[in-house]
This record gives C-alpha cells, structure tokens and sequence, in this order.
C-alpha cells in the first residue's frame, strides 16, 4: 500500500493552518514532500471564506472581533465556514498533480477523497454519501465541505467535518441581515445542515472522530498513513506565509 | 455601484458589483462561492469585462474567450451564469 505523510490532529490558528497547508504545497512542487494527509483544528476558532467572496459581505467582522474570532481567506474556492474549536475536524491532503488520487476530472477528484469521509462517516455508524459538487451528506442534509485548488504543481483538497452545530452562532459570525434571521431560517438550516452528534443524539469527542478519520482515509485511498510531521523547512514557509499573507489585512480583505 | 446576486438553480450563489460609465463597464468583481481553476484567471475575467456593453451574449463571450485563453473552468457556475448576474446588476439601481 502507497505510503501517505500523516501529521496527526493538531490545533492552530487560523492563520498557520491556512499557512501549513499551503507550505506543504510548495515543498511538494519541489520535491521535497510525499502525498500528506493532515488533521487539524483550529484555536480560536475561526470563520473562513472561499477565496472569491468578499470578507465584509460574508463575515460581521465586529461580532468576531468581539467573540475573539478569527477570520480568514482560503485559497480555495467555495463558501464560508465556520470552523468551531470544540465542533469541528478539518482535514486537508496534498497531492502530486498526476497522482491516481488526483483524477483530471474535478468531480471524480472530490467524490473520490470524499470516500474518506464517508468512510469514516461509516465507522462511526452513519450512512453518508457523496453530494456534488463538493459535500457530503447524511439524510439529505451536508455534514462536510470541501474545497479544492490546483496550483504548485499539487493538488490540496482540504474540508471540515461537523461534530456538533450551533447554529444561532452561526448567523452571527456570517452576515445575513439581522431582520431575515426568523425562526423560519434557522429551521431552514436545520433542515439542510447537520452534525455528527445531531445524527447520532450522543455526546460524541473529537478523539473518536479522529479515529474514524484516520481509519476512513486510509481505507477508502488506500494509503497506510505513517505518523509524520513538517520538515524545518516546512515549518519555515508555514510561518512566513502566516506572516506575510494568511494574517494580513491586504489578504483577507483582498475581496 | 450596482449589486446584484444570483443563487445558480443545483449550483453556487455568484454575487456582482458593478460600476457602469457611458454604458460601458468602469469596474467588476465577481465574488460568490463557486470555483475556478486556475482562481487567478478571474482577475483577467474581470479585466476582460472592462469596456463592455450592456450585452449579456458580449459579455458572455468575453468571459469564456478568456476561460479559454488561460485554459481555466468554472465549477458549480457557468459563463453563462456569471453574464446573467452581471445583466442583473446592470438592470439594477446604482447605489
């Protein structure tokens, strides 16, 4: 079985985690990288948004800055999250362009490391599937997102894993009008959206997720993961990308 | 500016802001929670769209002659779907 680099669940900011995930990349662009698979949370928790939505549409900037939560720009596309230190699991999996895990074919890409998810999704007892473009669901309602970019010769595909929902927060931090929020849409939500813990009505821990992430990726790609960690090198471009581009205004508020 | 925002029927929310001079686009940006591959050809999409006339297929066109220069593709929108929330901001009032 192909080996895969696995830097086992981690906690960071937001802006090292956006930063590591992307220093992998330009490692692997020069060879000097395997395939990663990363698991990771985020501390403090944070909402991050796709790489073409504009901060300031997506995100009420004041009520994070209030609650001491970050926000962030990712370089992949896609919508914002809200990345919950104690609600959620966020992976991510750097490939070479080319690998057999990075089919040409955008969509065959995501279904196929979405079989990690829903792999894992099984262990823990849960009957999930594939949702294109780029979630996964239970009964109907998304558990997971994902996002993909394809850049440095690599592809990284990185998502986050619902264990629990809040979802009165959650209108908070995004901004949606405060007259729209009616108990109505928040039904809504609750009617499109779910977690682990909605689905399984227990007080499931983040260790028994990671657990099944673990097993789940490893079966659905085929890899066995070797417990691996950043090189000096890594670490480096990690931090001067938080530095310079991940916690700057110029970036984040680039749109 | 002229804003405008349309939800793709199965697909992604594409959001607008325009800036209009002499019924030609001043400034665009495209915003929204769709992909593209490569993300830096939407710079040269919005660069693409200055100049342009109120005319959803020149619009059009513009955008995928440019999709096609930079050998980028949409995901979960279209050309198509970016000219349509664009004509919608035209239509809509400046504020």
């Amino acid at each position: 079985m192909e080996e895969f680099r696995f830097i086992d669940l981690e906690t960071h900011n937001a802006y090292q985690n956006m930063a590591t995930d992307e220093a992998i990349m330009l490692a692997m662009k020069e060879g000097n990288a395997s395939p990663t698979l990363r698991l990771y949370r985020w501390k403090p928790s944070a909402v991050s948004i796709g790489t073409f939505q504009g901060m300031l549409d997506e995100v009420d900037v004041e009520f994070c800055q209030s609650r001491g939560i970050d926000f962030i720009r990712r370089i992949t596309g896609g919508g914002a999250v809200y990345h919950d230190y104690e609600g959620e699991v966020t992976y991510s999996i750097i490939i070479p362009k080319g690998h057999r895990l990075a089919p040409n074919d955008i969509l065959d890409s995501y279904r196929l490391i979405c079989g990690g998810i829903v792999e894992a999704l099984g262990h823990l007892g849960i009957r999930g599937e594939f949702k294109p473009i780029n979630d996964v669901d239970v009964g109907g309602k998304k558990i997971s997102g994902n996002a993909m970019t394809r850049r440095h010769d690599c592809v990284l595909q990185h998502g986050t894993i619902l264990l629990d929902l809040d979802v009165n927060l959650m209108f908070s931090i995004l901004k949606v009008p405060q007259e729209k929020i009616s108990d109505k849409m928040i039904a809504d939500v609750r009617e499109r959206v779910t977690s682990i813990r909605d689905v399984l009505k227990r007080d499931v821990q983040i260790s028994e997720l990671q657990k099944a992430l673990i097993q789940g990726f490893s079966e659905a790609l085929e890899i066995e993961l070797a417990q691996g960690k950043l090189s000096s090198a890594e670490e480096k471009t990690a931090r001067r990308l938080a530095e310079e581009k991940y916690s700057t205004s110029e970036w984040n508020f680039s749109r | 500016m002229r804003e405008s925002s349309y939800k793709i029927p199965d697909g992604k929310l594409v959001k607008v802001k325009l800036q209009v001079s002499v019924g030609q686009i001043e400034n665009i940006k495209i915003l929204g929670d769709f992909f593209l591959h490569p993300e830096e050809a939407i710079q040269n999409i919005e660069e693409a769209l200055i100049g342009a006339p109120e005319d959803e297929n020149i619009i059009e066109t513009r955008i995928s002659n440019t999709l096609a220069e930079m050998e980028a593709s949409f995901i979960g929108a279209t050309a198509r779907d970016i000219a349509k929330t664009i004509m919608i901001a035209w239509e809509a009032n400046d504020l």
